[in-house]
């Protein structure tokens, strides 16, 4: 553990009962990744069709799988993740609504259902009036399912690391990050134009999520101790250090350069690798802040 | 009526009775602890002293625990207990997020939330809970917080000045009090851990005590 002790006192723990461990693991890294892909292909669908309705128009069914399939993920790993995962039913029964826990189950119960509706009318009933119009609603519904998570994780009183709205403001610029690369991923035939908006959503993305995180790096500590001793872990010679710059290397700054690059000299080769960087990275990122604050001693 | 709890710190020796009493009350299993006592060692040898910090849930006014709950697995009885529906609790773990005191764990055996509830159902028999009748220098003080001539009251009444709780800073307003504390005792930040403080944190429910069979 890293503590702030005072070498003075020479005070050292001789009996405690052992950290809880990592309590919100890998199965909820893998909720806030899926989550960010499958809410971010709904915002970028919708912009794209806003300002390509012709050429993105081949997108709205494929996007919409995209996103039924990660918002499963999503929703399995939430499962999974519960001690008591057939009492899962409670939440709906026995809503505690000043938990973000309980909003969230209801916001993306409607975003599944706004998105399996999406996939019926581009599917099977090939109405794309009504697609888009019920597209602009899910877009909106997106924006809380997206910004739960940081909730749940700012009413986290214990963890002073994760604090309103700096969490809000990684998640939304997570799922944007996230959006844009599976998009420029399953967009091939978009015309140059739409990739490198694209390219710029995926850039802009990149380097404000670099930035809040920086930000809390290295003026973090002046907050608080509790903030100070946790990202010791990632700083120096701390134990979670090299895996906080891989997840920022392959998240956010090889994504930067990629798209500087490619919008550049307009060339949209080296976005794929932007794009797989950037899904790949922003897991490992979300795993390390999701760990950090619980290998902290709260007795 | 609101139940608090304080313990005088000044008269803890570090027997652990009260943890041990906690236990055989209310069958924790091994691993897992609703309260435990932390040994702090401070100093260097020949100027040396142990403190001791029981430490277990404060049933705060605020609790974030309650507050994050999407079940009301955890909630508030009357006497301003935070108690546990277990049947309830869904196993998410928030609870165990949002307790800035580390005092919820999940219980191995039935997968749910688990922790100190002072003794609620002990209080509902008119009984004390089991750490207070255990200890044997009466360092833990129990009562109506909102009753000026309770024990505990005018502990605190004649305490004044020396009363602490953890963490205030949390704003969760903790029912449980500490007198003759500090940082070193009631700051985790504060003191170094080093190898082999957790001995008692390795043993698991399903290792068989005396060996295999």
């Amino acid at each position: 553990m890293h503590e702030v002790a005072l070498d003075a006192t020479h005070a050292i723990v001789t009996l405690d009962v052992g950290l809880p461990g990592i309590v919100w693991g890998w199965i909820i890294v893998m909720n806030m990744w899926a989550k960010s892909i499958g809410t971010g292909v709904i915002f970028m669908l919708f912009y794209l069709l806003k300002k390509y309705p012709t050429e993105a128009g081949y997108l709205r069914f494929p996007l919409t799988l995209v996103s039924i399939i990660t918002i499963h993920v999503f929703l399995f790993f939430t499962v999974i993740d519960l001690h008591q995962i057939f009492r899962f039913w409670h939440i709906f029964f026995h809503p505690h609504w000043t938990s973000a826990i309980t909003i969230g189950s209801f916001l993306a119960t409607a975003f599944v259902g706004m998105i399996f509706l999406l996939a019926y009318l581009s599917f099977i009933k090939k109405d794309n009036e009504a697609f888009d119009k019920v597209l602009t609603w899910t877009a909106i519904l997106a924006i809380p399912v997206t910004l739960y998570t940081a909730a749940l994780m700012a009413q986290s009183t214990a963890r002073e690391l994760w604090q309103m709205p700096t969490e809000a403001a990684q998640m939304i610029l997570a799922a944007t990050l996230a959006g844009s690369a599976t998009t420029l991923l399953m967009g091939g035939k978009l015309p140059y134009e739409a990739k490198r908006d694209l390219a710029i959503i995926l850039g802009a993305s990149a380097f404000g999520a670099f930035l809040l995180y920086m930000s809390e790096l290295v003026f973090g500590p002046m907050k608080a101790e509790e903030v100070a001793a946790t990202l010791d872990f990632i700083t120096g010679h701390g134990p979670m250090t090299t895996w906080f710059w891989i997840g920022q290397v392959f998240a956010f700054i090889v994504p930067m350069v990629l798209v500087t690059l490619s919008v550049q000299n307009k060339s949209t080769g080296l976005l794929t690798l932007a794009s797989v960087s950037a899904i790949a990275g922003l897991w490992v990122v979300k795993w390390v802040w999701l760990v950090i604050p619980q290998l902290l001693s709260m007795s | 009526m609101h139940l608090g709890f304080l313990v005088d710190l000044h008269l803890c020796m570090g027997c652990k009775g009260c943890e041990i009493a906690c236990k055989v009350e209310n069958e924790v299993p091994l691993s897992t602890w609703r309260l435990r006592v932390k040994y702090v060692d401070v100093g260097v040898f020949p100027e040396t002293k142990r403190t001791f910090t029981p430490l277990r849930c404060n049933h705060c006014a605020n609790a974030p625990c309650e507050r994050i709950c999407p079940v009301s697995a955890l909630h508030y009885i009357e006497n301003g207990i935070v108690n546990i529906d277990k049947e309830r609790c869904i196993g998410c773990a928030g609870c165990v997020m949002a307790c800035p005191y580390g005092a919820i764990y999940i219980d191995p055996e039935t997968q749910t939330a688990d922790k100190c509830t002072y003794c609620a159902h002990r209080i509902a028999s008119s009984l004390m809970p089991a750490c207070v009748v255990a200890c044997p220098v009466e360092a833990n003080i129990f009562g109506d917080l909102d009753d000026p001539a309770s024990n505990i009251s005018r502990y605190i009444m004649e305490n004044q000045g020396n009363v602490q709780v953890r963490k205030p800073e949390k704003g969760t307003d903790p029912k449980h009090y500490y007198v003759g504390g500090g940082n070193i005792t009631l700051n985790p930040l504060a003191s170094k851990r080093v190898e082999g403080y957790d001995l008692f944190g390795k043993l698991t429910t399903k290792m068989p005590v005396g060996g295999h069979h």
